[in-house]
């Protein structure tokens, strides 16, 4: 899948371009994610598109997190529509992520 | 349009409309299940408008809500149900004559809704009958099972199972909710780790998804000011395929998997079949669990920003322990989603669910084996070791030292393979425990669970069960019903105390005329549903004899069959009739897997076979066995019922709701001192009932003393030899010798749990007694009558109001 990328000053923001992030489509995104990860350590991960994840689609995003926290950069999620966010409570998984409303608020705290 | 039809005029309309642009073809098209389907669609516009009115009535003042969990609701038919409540009876009985239809026929056609095995189900759905009529906000959650309790057919004296697909044809009152869908994952692992903060984190990881869809059904009280719903839930799998399988190009796996997640709606579990270890029905449980409480939660954080007055607004009972994961969900909810502290979730969880026993026996009692358990729902299985370890402490603290007291209210019972005890996990997690009977409670609090009674008396309390006398006389037996309120009038529809007014005319010649003419006119239609459905010729004049529930063994069905050989070998090889003719009728399902039930039910037809071909017995014994017991077998037997049978040994029926139906139809009682029957006792007084058998502590005596020795009354005996030898014997099965040796062997060991023994002596004694009650019809019209004036006390709605104000603190609004 063709991941959107957009460089700011010092943070790159991807967007996730599906509507859904399931088995299916999960080891196509963390493969057309890795040049993103190996390039950068700040990364926004814009899930405005998303509607639906499942426990492949989290594993992918988590596999992300953990790279870029492997060599010192962190991952911040902005974007999430009700059911994603929930997806992500019902794991627990809202608190290993900086998870914010907009891409901008993402960005920022990464010069808080 | 007018979407809510009142007149004649307007429901004939709007039935034509739903013949035309809901089913697609003109009303004198239809089939018979369109038909029906029209009218309850036009039924349903009415109920829609009264649901939304009240709920924007109560949205105002943002009450307290009952949520009602169970695995299972034994609704029956709605539509002369619905009518009546809503007060449209007459009204559309008008508009189908003038369409040419029959609304009887059209009730008739209605598939049974059978959601559930017997009286936990039941209860269910007649508390949702009154919730709605006092307007008190109370919703049902259950599933929408798209096979109900299968059907019965008999052949050759045998059970046979036939799938109940009531959902084959859609139902109308179903209205379908894919927009609230619940998202419920099952099975994954835990992944231990730390939040960003560096606090222990565990992370429930590769699970599998579930999507339960609710649907509706609308759920009337009586005069139509409250309509509430009764919500199940469909499981559907999350997406239509699992797309990497089917992208493998494995279309089949695909399809498969998608299956498999429709499965866990797919069928009712019947009772009594062993089902501990079956992981569909943990899964069902869970199910109902998960989606019943995303639905609370959901609707609770529309209003409240914060978890504090959850409680305040809250209650939800648990019927039985199959939603009993509630508790661990509802703390998972808490503590993992919405990020409060143990303790405060506790604390509410706690405060919010109550729970309800409904059995006595051990070997009945839920367990769950904790690998079962880790593989299916690994985070829930640690928020009950964490539950377990935290309650564990209190109880050290309360009792050093009491290795095996701590042993008992463990949650974890230290078996091979370790298991919950659900029981424990329910009464743990609970404000409130009660029973369903006065009996039943005091057992449940000194011999099934004391150690917890000990530790939290104050939690344990009692909610004697009750039946709707909307579903139970005013729908099942409209000509005494009539008769009631234009005596007394008609309060007692929803205040069925009322009924003591009949006290006054009990002795009345002229109601008791009227009375005994509807009572005869109810047995001349059950007469002619035997003969067409048995081809027994019954006596409507003779003494209709009813054990109609499930078939088990603790029921005692063999208990009444001991009586009607004896009273018949008594006939036929002591030249002795019985004091009045009798038609003893059966009905109840046996569980598929429960060998002995089925049994019985062979024996009875047997038996029936007998006692009906042979010449001798003609004029006085008929034994008749109605097959596919259901609600609305019961609505057609119920009302024709001169004596009901409520014969278990004491300790053994938690309640038993039949009893309760048979009496307010003017049924007199031979029953036992178990259950409901004690209070029934209490309040229509013991000239008015047949009571025998040894008491629940006399039994209970006997079984640690192991004093209960058959075989000497057996050997002394020989009215009882003879009985018990004709089990033994070719008699009942003449070209299969032995069939019934089981049941000689099983009234003769000393270890028979049910004293089948014991009671009989006084069993037939009181038979006699009976009998020669009604053969003075002054006597037993009056004493009938009585039965009804003094059964309101055991109304749903009087339970429910004990709930209400007891437990969850729920107003009428």
């Amino acid at each position: 899948m063709e991941i959107p990328v957009e460089k700011t000053e010092s943070v790159t923001i991807a967007m996730i371009p599906v509507d859904e992030l399931d088995a299916s489509n999960a080891g196509e995104f963390k493969r057309d994610m890795a040049p993103v990860l190996e390039s950068d350590t700040r990364v926004v991960m814009d899930f405005s598109r998303l509607r639906f994840i499942d426990s492949s689609g989290l594993g992918a995003v988590l596999s992300c997190l953990r790279q870029l926290s492997a060599k010192g950069g962190d991952l911040k999620l902005c974007g999430m529509s009700k059911q994603v966010r929930s997806t992500f409570e019902l794991v627990r998984m809202h608190r290993i992520f900086d998870i914010f409303p907009t891409r901008e608020e993402a960005v920022r705290a990464f010069s808080g | 349009m007018n979407a809510a039809p009142t007149s004649v005029s307007e429901i004939q309309e709007a039935i034509c409309r739903h013949a035309k642009y809901s089913l697609g073809k003109a009303w004198p098209d239809l089939s018979p299940h369109e038909r029906f389907a029209a009218v309850a669609l036009a039924v349903r516009d009415r109920m829609v408008d009264a649901m939304l009115a009240t709920e924007e009535r109560y949205r105002q003042t943002d009450p307290k809500r009952l949520h009602y969990l169970s695995i299972e609701f034994l609704i029956g038919q709605s539509l002369g149900n619905n009518l009546r409540n809503l007060g449209l009876r007459e009204s559309c009985r008008e508009a189908l004559a003038r369409l040419g239809a029959d609304l009887g026929e059209i009730e008739r056609s209605e598939p049974d809704a059978a959601l559930g095995n017997g009286g936990l189900g039941r209860l269910a759905a007649c508390f949702l009958d009154s919730l709605a009529t006092l307007g008190m906000p109370g919703y049902g959650y259950g599933i929408n099972y798209e096979y109900g309790l299968f059907k019965q057919e008999i052949d050759d004296g045998y059970q046979r199972e036939k799938p109940d697909n009531w959902l084959a044809q859609s139902s109308p009152w179903e209205i379908a909710r894919p927009d609230e869908a619940c998202l419920v994952p099952v099975y994954g692992r835990i992944e231990h780790g730390v939040d960003r903060h560096g606090v222990y984190n565990p992370m429930w990881m590769d699970w599998k998804l579930l999507v339960g869809v609710p649907h509706d059904m609308l759920v009337p009280g009586y005069g139509g000011r409250a309509v509430h719903f009764l919500r199940l839930y469909s499981a559907r799998s999350s997406r239509d395929f699992d797309m990497q399988i089917f992208n493998d190009g494995d279309y089949f796996k695909a399809v498969e998997q998608k299956i498999a997640s429709e499965n866990v709606s797919k069928v009712l579990y019947p009772s009594d079949a062993v089902i501990g270890g079956h992981e569909l029905r943990l899964l069902q449980e869970y199910f109902l669990v998960a989606c019943a409480l995303r639905d609370i939660v959901r609707q609770y954080e529309r209003n409240h920003s914060s978890f504090r007055e959850f409680s305040a607004k809250t209650a939800i009972q648990l019927n039985d322990t199959h939603p009993a994961l509630a508790v661990a969900e509802l703390m998972r909810i808490l503590v993992d989603e919405k990020e409060l502290p143990w303790a405060e979730a506790w604390e509410i969880t706690q405060a919010t669910l109550a729970y309800t026993n409904h059995t006595l026996a051990p070997e009945a009692l839920e367990k769950w084996p904790i690998p079962l358990l880790e593989y299916t729902l690994p985070r829930h299985l640690e928020v009950i070791y964490e539950i377990n370890r935290r309650f564990l402490q209190q109880v050290n603290a309360a009792f050093p030292g009491e290795t095996s007291r701590i042993n008992r209210m463990s949650l974890v019972e230290e078996s091979l393979p370790k298991q919950v005890r659900m029981v424990n996990l329910a009464i743990v997690g609970s404000h409130s425990v009660n029973g369903v009977s006065v009996i039943h409670t005091g057992l449940l609090e000194t011999t099934l669970v004391p150690d917890f009674h000990q530790f939290w008396p104050e939690r344990f309390n009692n909610k004697t069960n009750g039946i709707t006398q909307r579903r139970w006389l005013l729908e099942a037996n409209p000509a005494l019903a009539d008769l009631i309120s234009s005596t007394i009038g008609d309060a007692w529809i929803t205040d069925l105390e009322h009924l003591r007014g009949l006290e006054r005319v009990a002795g009345d010649a002229g109601f008791q005329s009227e009375f005994h003419t509807i009572k005869r006119a109810n047995k001349e239609k059950l007469a002619a549903l035997l003969w067409d459905s048995s081809r027994v010729k019954a006596d409507p004049d003779s003494l209709f004899d009813i054990q109609a529930k499930r078939i088990h063994a603790y029921k005692r069905q063999l208990l009444n069959v001991l009586h009607v050989v004896d009273e018949y070998l008594a006939l036929v090889e002591d030249g002795k009739p019985p004091s009045a003719p009798r038609t003893y009728v059966f009905a109840g399902k046996a569980a598929p897997g429960y060998r002995r039930a089925k049994q019985i039910i062979k024996l009875i037809h047997n038996v029936a076979r007998a006692i009906n071909s042979d010449p001798r017995a003609r004029d006085w014994i008929k034994v008749a066995f109605l097959a596919d017991y259901r609600v609305s077998l019961a609505e057609a037997i119920l009302p024709a019922a001169d004596l009901s049978e409520q014969i278990s040994a004491a300790g053994t029926e938690a309640s038993g709701t039949s009893s309760m139906k048979l009496a307010l139809n003017g049924a007199v009682t031979i029953g036992t001192l178990d259950g409901a029957n004690v209070e029934i006792l209490d309040q229509v007084g013991p000239e008015n009932m047949f009571i025998f058998g040894l008491t629940a502590d006399k039994l209970r005596a006997m079984r640690e003393t192991e004093s209960y020795h058959p075989r000497e009354l057996y050997e002394r005996d020989a009215r009882v030899r003879r009985l018990v030898d004709a089990f033994a014997s070719k008699r009942f099965c003449p070209d299969e010798p032995g069939l019934f040796t089981w049941a000689s062997q099983t009234v003769l060991d000393s270890d028979d749990p049910h004293f089948h023994l014991a009671d009989l002596p006084t069993y037939i004694e009181e038979h006699g007694k009976a009998a020669a009650a009604f053969n003075d019809r002054v006597q037993w019209t009056s004493m009938a009558i009585r039965n009804v004036a003094r059964i309101g006390r055991f109304s749903s709605d009087r339970t429910v109001k004990d709930y209400a104000r007891e437990i969850w603190d729920l107003k009428s609004i």
